[in-house]
């Protein structure tokens, strides 16, 4: 009798168990979900401002010919942050800084080619030109605003993964912990365009 | 002591002008909302810049756009906002109040700050492609940007409004509001059937229910009396009719008494009782279209689409 009431208490103790650790997986993996999500998001508005760029190079090309080290340097960082891609499955904390470095590089790049637009006020004055800045310029706040929303799911989902409980399910499923992006050394905002 | 009180009034006048500087400097936070209060008024003009007649314009057509697609606008004109930086005023504001509708991410934010001499056209996820970065440009260019330079903050304003509205009419995709409204109307009016039905529903049941238990007959343990005759005595004192009923039994003629009290203070009758409730029911369905109502914004969200820039 006492031998089969302690049975009971451990199957239940193990069904509990179960129930906790089918909620506590499901969980994890709905926020997973979310974090791929919002990466797919933040690679959508980089693969957006990469095909900004050839249309603003040729533009500024037929104004400032001469200018040709600046404009080189932007497709050569382009051309380069294109062959870095991350894969959702794998969003591990250095893979996403060297995403993060390569395309760092691009807003650099950029950031210097509208700095010597300033010097040509007939390319300022260009609708076309005028028009691809404000989409370039809109490109960087989605940017911003796609990686606010990454590093945000992104923290809630490492909060889960690296709290106790949780944490021996997690590593028991391998979910590991995400990386999240810093801010950029040097150039925290984007290139700011001035008219 | 007239030095004090002097020095006392610069004071206050100090206090004063201190206090209005600071209330022409607007956050996301501290920035007067109208529409919030009437979902006629999208213009938020708390400095007086626009003429009234142009908010009432612009009120006008925006309020079109919402009805025929769904586009919830906020439009602010201040003299200054806190940090000057017009995108991140306009993005917190659309943050904070969840600008357009949830379904189709259809919010507006156009904002110009004459102070600090920027201006931006802020569009929800769902209009990217209605108003993409660089038509907001173009429209900023052409229609707001040669006012702006004159100082006409009013034509720029109508133009700006008038030219959006085109790219807007322009696209079938945005589903408007006025549809929106009616599904909503018909789910509350068929709740509000429902509810009449139920109630006519219980209260026929009642009626039912008392016949029933009367007609039971002690007997033969049928329900087959009726009543036969019957007289009521008042006592005017307490206010209570008292109802004398006879009922006989139609399956063995038993014969029994009911004798029940009815209070007069409270209505008479089921008649009276069933037309008061009808009328308080059409009652509540008639009022309901008097007034102006507070709009409620519809948790759009924005990725931060579209242009601006300084004058």
């Amino acid at each position: 009798m006492k031998k089969s009431s302690i049975y009971l208490i451990i199957a239940a103790v193990v069904v509990l168990l179960g129930f906790y650790g089918c909620n506590t997986y499901n969980g994890l993996v709905s926020q997973d979900e979310n974090v791929s999500r919002a990466w797919a998001d933040v690679e959508a508005q980089y693969q957006r401002r990469a095909d900004l760029i050839p249309n603003l190079v040729n533009t500024v090309k037929g104004y400032a010919a001469h200018e040709s080290e600046t404009l080189q340097a932007v497709v050569e960082a382009r051309t380069k942050a294109t062959q870095v891609t991350v894969d959702p499955t794998n969003l591990t904390p250095e893979k996403l800084a060297e995403y993060q470095a390569a395309q760092g590089e691009v807003s650099q790049a950029l950031g210097r080619l509208l700095a010597i637009t300033e010097n040509y006020p007939d390319l300022k004055a260009n609708q076309q030109f005028s028009e691809l800045q404000a989409q370039l310029e809109g490109t960087e706040n989605r940017i911003a605003e796609s990686r606010r929303l990454f590093n945000e799911a992104a923290q809630k989902y490492n909060v889960s993964v690296r709290s106790f409980p949780a944490n021996l399910f997690a590593n028991m499923f391998g979910f590991s912990v995400k990386g999240n992006f810093k801010a950029d050394a040097g150039s925290e905002k984007a290139p700011t365009v001035e008219f | 002591m007239k030095k004090l009180r002097i020095i006392l009034l610069l004071c206050a006048a100090h206090i004063c002008a201190v206090a209005s500087l600071f209330a022409a400097t607007y956050t996301p936070d501290n920035l007067p909302i109208p529409y919030l209060q009437d979902k006629t008024q999208y213009v938020s003009n708390p400095d007086g810049i626009l003429s009234l007649e142009t908010v009432d314009s612009l009120n006008l057509w925006l309020g079109q756009m919402e009805a025929s697609h769904g586009v919830q606008t906020v439009l602010a004109v201040v003299e200054r906002i806190k940090g000057g930086e017009a995108y991140d005023f306009c993005m917190e504001l659309g943050r904070k109040y969840g600008i357009g509708r949830k379904d189709q991410n259809s919010g507006l934010i156009i904002l110009l700050s004459t102070g600090d001499r920027t201006y931006y056209i802020l569009t929800g996820r769902g209009l990217e492609g209605t108003l993409p970065d660089a038509i907001c440009k173009r429209i900023e260019n052409n229609q707001m940007l040669p006012s702006l330079r004159e100082g006409d903050w009013d034509e720029a304003m109508l133009n700006t409004v008038r030219a959006i509205t085109k790219y807007v009419d322009g696209d079938d995709s945005l589903v408007g509001s006025s549809d929106f409204d009616d599904e909503d109307d018909t789910g509350a009016l068929i709740a509000f059937l429902i509810c009449m039905l139920l109630g006519l529903g219980l209260i026929g049941f009642g009626v039912w229910y008392d016949n029933y238990k009367k007609s039971y007959c002690p007997s033969c343990k049928q329900h087959k009396m009726k009543k036969v005759s019957g007289y009521t005595s008042t006592n005017r004192r307490l206010g209570i009719r008292t109802h004398h009923d006879t009922y006989k039994c139609s399956n063995c003629f038993f014969v029994k008494e009911i004798h029940w009290d009815e209070d007069l203070h409270s209505g008479s009758g089921g008649a009276a009782a069933g037309g008061a409730l009808g009328g308080s029911f059409f009652g509540r369905g008639g009022g309901g279209f008097g007034g102006s109502f507070g709009g409620s914004f519809g948790g759009g969200s924005f990725g931060g689409g579209g242009a601006g820039g300084h004058f």
